[in-house]
């Protein structure tokens, strides 16, 4: 235990994925690095088709068959590497050390089992309970998820659940095993605030109980402040940003960043009538095939864009407590 | 002549969309083949006004009645009861000539810019479709409006030949506002217009609704779930939890000083990248979940989730009342 709080749960050094589509080979994901501890929560941001489900499907080694492939660099779970890890072992390791939490609830649960059966078979499939413990545990996990009436509700099947309960029923498959890692794409989009509200309290506390690491995929800036020790800004496949949370939101380094930051309408602690235009930016995401280029490919949004952004792909610049911004003017923004 | 103009400023003041006592039931069977109908009240004796030129937004949980609402302001769905003013026209009573003439002042933005367009129609032929149904204007005078409204929303003329699956997301929710604004409505119904954009397009459709509003003096009526999107677009708020209004009042009052325990339920679950707004923001929760619609409790509807129950909510249901100015409340403890 005390080990694990000096060296990372998980490492990702230089990750390049590609993918294979009819317009030829893009780097979906293109030199990517980041290190996760035990409890601590990092978020992922950016827009739609930026790769953020494509990280968190390489990190699961569910990447698109014949589609996508780890084309460099390395992922390291406990010092063991994924990349090259046996198909067999990686199932091993998916749903029970690291889970994931999909962006569709309601495409990823099986509507012909009820939600006790569904727990319970991935408990015996990973950790060999025999049926009347597993169907036990998955009361207790229902309970954990706060489902109410759970003795009742665990032979419900999914369509007799509300939206919000269909998504505390993934959660509570997705944390069956304990996992150390939790990856939770998306995992409260479509549901109420208050309902949200409450799914977040459960994931903070699986950090604190059992140490679980998470990684939050979310659109959503209020999320990953509420949420999330550190933050990676996504743009087109590639780290636009990362650092600390409230320090990346005090003084983004990127252009992007503060962007994304201005151009949402945020609840503020006391309204005035005053209510000036949301910042825009303008344009949007390029597309795929144009992911790998040697440029910033944010430049052709960016009011601050010259030559050489439009030329030569921006090293990523230190600033205090690991913040990095891959822009080349980072130290003006 | 002092006359004319007093009315006018007058006229100015009054509410373009007057609701009354609006009730939008759905029949469901429970049980077996010989079990009774039973009605589920999706709006329920529901009343409020927009002004001329301003936005109403309304909020609350998926379910509570916010799209049903809308669709039977707009006779999109049957109002069991209930009167829907619309700039001194009783709308729900119209027919023939006089309803058609009226369709034409109220339009709808919907939620989902992919589905929500006919996908063999190029972006010009959605754009007329209202122009035809509703107006009677020449082919030149209906490409005329078409080309001011595709500039007017920020598109290129060239884009009026294509097909919606040839726009992004954002360019094809403003085709819908096109649409929309297409017979010059006076109140336009948004249900959820920037829900399925990403933050960044977001913004250029809110900045859009907000230009356009204050060019033509359009009346919104404005749905969404996202609290800072219906804080930065609203003068008004109406907050609705299971077919009822709970809380209503102008954007200030309400988002500075709610009142009903669901209302600061709500706010207190937004999160914030505000650190000021974090720091002193109590988390309220509300647990369990709402009641069945088909089985109604005597009470307050939101008993069974609130903080601040007595006995009293659970029997008779409290009032929509005035606590100051135009700010009403539903609650026993407001
Ligand atoms: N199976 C696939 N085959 C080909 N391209 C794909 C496939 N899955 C995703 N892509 C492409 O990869 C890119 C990254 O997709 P990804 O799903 O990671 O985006 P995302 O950041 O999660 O977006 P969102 O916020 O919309 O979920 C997109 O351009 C997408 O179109
Ligand atoms: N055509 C219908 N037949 C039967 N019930 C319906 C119908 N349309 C809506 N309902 C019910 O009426 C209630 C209100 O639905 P409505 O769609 O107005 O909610 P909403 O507030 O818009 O929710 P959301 O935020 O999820 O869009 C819900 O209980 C819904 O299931
Ligand atoms: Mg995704
Ligand atoms: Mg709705």
């Amino acid at each position: 235990m005390k080990n694990s709080h000096n060296s990372p749960l998980l490492k990702v050094e230089n990750l390049r994925i590609e993918l294979t589509t009819r317009d030829g080979v893009a780097p979906v994901i293109d030199d990517l690095s980041l290190e996760l501890r035990a409890g601590e929560t990092l978020s992922f941001v950016g827009e739609s088709g930026c790769g953020k489900s494509m990280t968190a499907l390489a990190l699961m080694g569910l990447l698109p068959e014949k589609v996508g492939r780890v084309a460099k660099g390395s992922i390291c779970f406990n010092g063991e590497d994924l990349t090259t890890a046996s198909p067999a072992r990686l199932n091993e390791i998916r749903g029970n050390d690291i889970s994931m939490i999909f962006q569709e609830p309601m495409t990823s649960l099986n509507p012909v089992y009820t939600i006790g059966e569904q727990i319970a078979e991935v408990l015996r499939r990973h950790r060999g309970m025999n049926k009347a413990a597993a169907w036990q545990r998955a009361i207790e996990l229902l309970d954990a998820v706060r489902i109410p009436n759970p003795k009742n509700r665990v032979s419900d099947y999914p369509h007799q659940l509300s939206g919000g309960q269909r998504q505390r029923v993934m959660i509570a498959i997705a944390l069956a095993c304990e996992p150390k890692i939790l990856i939770a794409d998306e995992p409260t989009t479509a549901l109420d605030v208050t309902v949200q509200a409450q799914i977040f309290d459960l994931m903070r506390d699986l950090g604190r109980e059992l140490g679980t690491a998470t990684i939050l995929i979310t659109h959503d800036m209020g999320a990953v402040a509420e949420m999330a020790e550190r933050m990676i800004v996504m743009y087109a496949g590639r780290m636009a940003e990362t650092g600390p949370v409230q320090q990346v939101i005090d003084h983004p380094r990127h252009p992007y960043t503060k962007g994304l930051i201005s151009c949402v309408p945020h609840l503020l602690a006391q309204l005035t009538a005053e209510r000036p235009p949301l910042a825009e930016i303008d344009g949007i995401v390029p597309s795929l095939k144009d992911f790998g280029r040697d440029e910033c490919l944010f430049a052709s949004r960016c009011e601050r864009a010259n030559e050489q952004c439009r030329n030569q792909r921006p090293p990523e610049v230190g600033f205090s407590a690991g913040q990095l911004s891959a822009c080349w003017q980072a130290e003006d923004v | 002549m002092a006359d004319t103009n007093t009315q006018a400023v007058k006229d100015q003041d009054k509410p373009l969309l007057t609701v009354d006592n609006l009730t939008v039931r759905f029949a469901v069977k429970r049980g077996g083949m010989f079990s009774k109908k039973s009605y589920l009240y999706a709006v329920d004796d529901v009343s409020f006004a927009v002004k001329r030129g301003e936005t109403l937004a309304i909020v609350g949980e998926s379910g509570s009645g916010k799209t049903t609402a809308a669709l039977a302001v707009a006779r999109l769905v049957n109002a069991a009861a209930g009167k829907v003013d619309l700039a001194g026209q009783d709308f729900l009573t119209l027919e023939g000539e006089e309803l058609r003439q009226a369709r034409t002042k109220v339009q709808f933005i919907f939620q989902d810019p992919y589905s929500s367009l006919n996908p063999r129609l190029r972006a010009a032929a959605v754009v007329r479709e209202p122009l035809d149904s509703l107006t009677t204007m020449s082919a030149e005078e209906k490409q005329e409006t078409i080309d001011r409204l595709f500039a007017e929303v920020g598109l290129h003329k060239e884009q009026q030949h294509l097909f919606p699956h040839q726009f992004s997301g954002g360019q094809r929710q403003r085709i819908g506002i096109a649409r929309a604004l297409s017979t010059q409505p006076e109140l336009i119904i948004c249900d959820e217009p920037v829900s399925a954009l990403d933050v960044a397009v977001q913004a250029q459709v809110l900045n859009l609704l907000r230009r356009l509003q204050e060019n033509f003096g359009l009346t919104y009526l404005f749905i969404s779930h996202d609290l800072g999107v219906v804080q930065h677009m609203c003068d008004s708020v109406a907050v609705m939890y299971m077919g009822k209004i709970v809380e209503y009042g102008d954007r200030l009052s309400l988002f500075n000083n709610p009142k009903h325990p669901y209302t600061i339920a709500l706010l207190s679950a937004v999160p914030s990248v505000d650190k000021k707004r974090r720091e002193q923001m109590q988390r309220i929760d509300i647990p369990g979940d709402p009641p069945d619609p088909v089985n109604l409790p005597r009470g307050c509807r939101f008993a069974s989730r609130c903080p601040k129950v007595v006995d009293k909510c659970r029997e008779s249901e409290p009032e929509l009342t005035e606590i100051n100015g135009t700010h009403r409340v539903a609650c026993y403890f407001s």
